[in-house]
């Protein structure tokens, strides 16, 4: 192969393209079938996410970073909202932080679902595709009856929620988890352990641990290529480590360490974990209480500024918040995970085929909205 | 030529194993039916927040609507909407005009001869609900789904029958309101 060198070709990818999880152009280099480089092209999505924030107060700028990444909006409101509490220096009650867990965590099983789900249909399988989105509708479901919206929910609010829980939450929520835990047995057998599925996506892509540390990869990727790193549990924000729960991190069971399949098992991991998580909260949560009580009359955080990072489910999510004292922010800066994620491709996907480069980006689990913001 | 041959045994085992749950799932399809034929069917709405304190939830994202006879012109949805989707003109009527109370018995002020909420740019973020003194503005359905059944399929031919017009106040009335009383005797 090495011998024969044919004319280099490029070759586009998208804009629109059903691979491309939203709307990313990939400039490829290829010879024959090998790639040789990746260039991708992002800004197709871009919505001026920072420029709004400085015309919108700060209560305007939660339905914005439900538009950042769509498919896990409550954990985006939760960083944001978390970040403006603490420079406003609010205690919300102990209800509303549950409540929070447990959407976010809702919202993290969904979010990989879909991520799980769409991974295999880059590979070719089809039906867990369905069976997949079919679980995510129930707990979109569950978002509906409390906040009325599917997808973008504007749910959290600085010092509080907008709606309390409604009468059978609870009831139906441990119901879903009793099923779902069924289910995600059947996922691994319709799909993980399929041999055709392995024979795709083991040793594809590895990302070696300090590749992705030197990217600044986080989340399920980077605990995907052996890193035990997880906010929740190495630096607790909210009321986190009240909760027991593991950090699954890929060991190479299939192929070695940090491959495509290392990438999708840790978040088939995760979602045993959120599920977890979410019992003990409802176990725990307190019954009674007013989810508005600590909503401030005005917000109007103080002169100064705030890093505050969450762990959503792609990863290390991060709001730099400055004020001037104002009701309006100087400047929202988020640091997205996708964006480190996708400018990992390149290293990690040169030199496969391309229909590999697909399964590589299908593992990286990218949400376009999030990168251009 | 062993692995051969445990790569074929395996890949056939797993696939089998997979046509199981498929075939499981098959001959589910009535009890656990996910699909509905939709402009036939529809989903049930959820009973939403029966029984709660704060009886002012309004619990679904569907089209905006204002109740015009209550409103009292004090723009602060026009404030609190981050997209601003909602128009209010206000106009000033000479002291001592009765223009009426709400159904909250708070006397109006000022005259609202618009008041346009353009669908095509609302985001459904429901920010401007909670400010209205009046609880005048609100989304259809809901706790409010007597006054208002819950309309959320609102499809138009053109774009601009989604602006909504909720001012009903006709020129000759903002005449009538704004010219001051005593000349409204001469007349």
């Amino acid at each position: 192969m090495g011998l024969i060198k044919a004319d280099e070709m490029t070759l586009n990818i998208g804009p629109q393209h059903p691979s491309t999880h939203g709307v990313l152009r990939l400039k490829v280099k290829t010879d024959g079938e090998i790639v040789s480089e990746i260039t991708p092209v992002i800004g197709y999505l871009h919505r001026c996410f920072e420029k709004h924030c400085e015309y919108l107060t700060y209560e305007q700028v939660i339905p914005f970073t439900d538009r950042c990444d769509y498919i896990a909006a409550m954990n985006n409101n939760f960083g944001y909202v978390v970040a403006v509490e603490k420079m406003m220096d609010i205690q919300v009650p102990e209800r509303v932080e549950y409540i929070r867990i447990i959407m976010a965590e809702l919202n993290r099983i969904a979010s990989h679902l879909l991520a799980l789900g769409t991974f295999g249909l880059d590979v070719g399988a089809y039906t867990p595709f369905l069976y997949m989105f079919r679980d995510r509708e129930r707990i979109l479901d569950l978002f509906e009856i409390t906040c009325g919206a599917r997808l973008l929910y504007n749910y959290m609010w600085i010092g509080g929620v907008s709606h309390d829980l409604p009468v059978g939450f609870v009831e139906a929520t441990y119901r879903f988890l009793d099923e779902f835990e069924k289910k995600s047995e059947e996922y691994h057998n319709i799909l993980s352990y399929n041999k055709i599925f392995i024979e795709r996506t083991a040793d594809v892509g590895v990302l070696p641990k300090d590749v992705a540390i030197d990217y600044g990869v986080t989340g399920p990727n980077l605990r995907g290529s052996g890193v035990k790193w997880d906010l929740r549990k190495d630096e607790p924000y909210s009321i986190y480590e009240k909760f027991k729960f593991e950090v699954p991190v890929g060991q190479g069971l299939m192929g070695s360490v940090g491959d495509s399949w290392d990438r999708y098992w840790v978040r088939a991991e995760e979602m045993k974990e959120s599920v977890k998580i979410v019992r003990q909260a409802l176990d725990k949560m307190p019954r009674k209480g007013d989810v508005h009580e600590a909503l401030p009359k005005r917000v109007r955080p103080p002169q100064g500024s705030i890093y505050f990072r969450t762990e959503s489910p792609r990863g290390d999510l991060g709001y730099y918040i400055i004020s001037d004292g104002k009701d309006k922010p100087v400047r929202v800066k988020m640091r997205s995970p996708a964006f480190t994620a996708l400018s990992a491709l390149s290293e990690i996907a040169s030199g496969w085929m391309l229909s590999d480069v697909l399964v590589v980006l299908g593992s990286l689990d990218i949400v376009l909205g999030e990168i251009d913001r | 030529m062993r692995e051969y041959f445990k790569n074929i045994w395996q890949t056939v085992k797993t696939l089998l194993t997979g046509m199981g749950i498929t075939i499981k799932h098959l001959f589910k399809i009535r009890k656990g039916n996910v699909t509905l034929q939709y402009p036939e069917e529809k989903w049930p709405r959820p009973d939403r927040n029966i029984g709660f304190e704060p009886a002012n939830y309004n619990l679904i994202r569907s089209k905006l609507h204002v109740d015009i006879e209550d409103c009292i012109g004090c723009r602060k949805c026009e404030r609190a909407c981050p997209v601003q989707c909602i128009k209010i003109d206000t106009i000033k009527v000479p002291k001592g005009t009765d223009l009426g109370s709400t159904s909250n018995g708070t006397l109006k002020r000022l005259l609202v001869p618009r008041f346009d909420i353009d669908m095509t740019e609302c985001m459904y973020c429901n920010l401007c609900v909670y400010p209205c003194p009046e609880d005048c503005i609100y989304m259809t359905g809901g706790p409010n789904s007597e006054k208002q059944p819950l309309d959320y399929e609102y499809a138009q031919y053109d774009r601009d029958k989604l602006i909504y017009k909720f001012a009903t106040l006709t020129k000759k009335e903002i005449k009538k309101y704004t010219t001051p009383p005593k000349q409204q005797e001469l007349i």
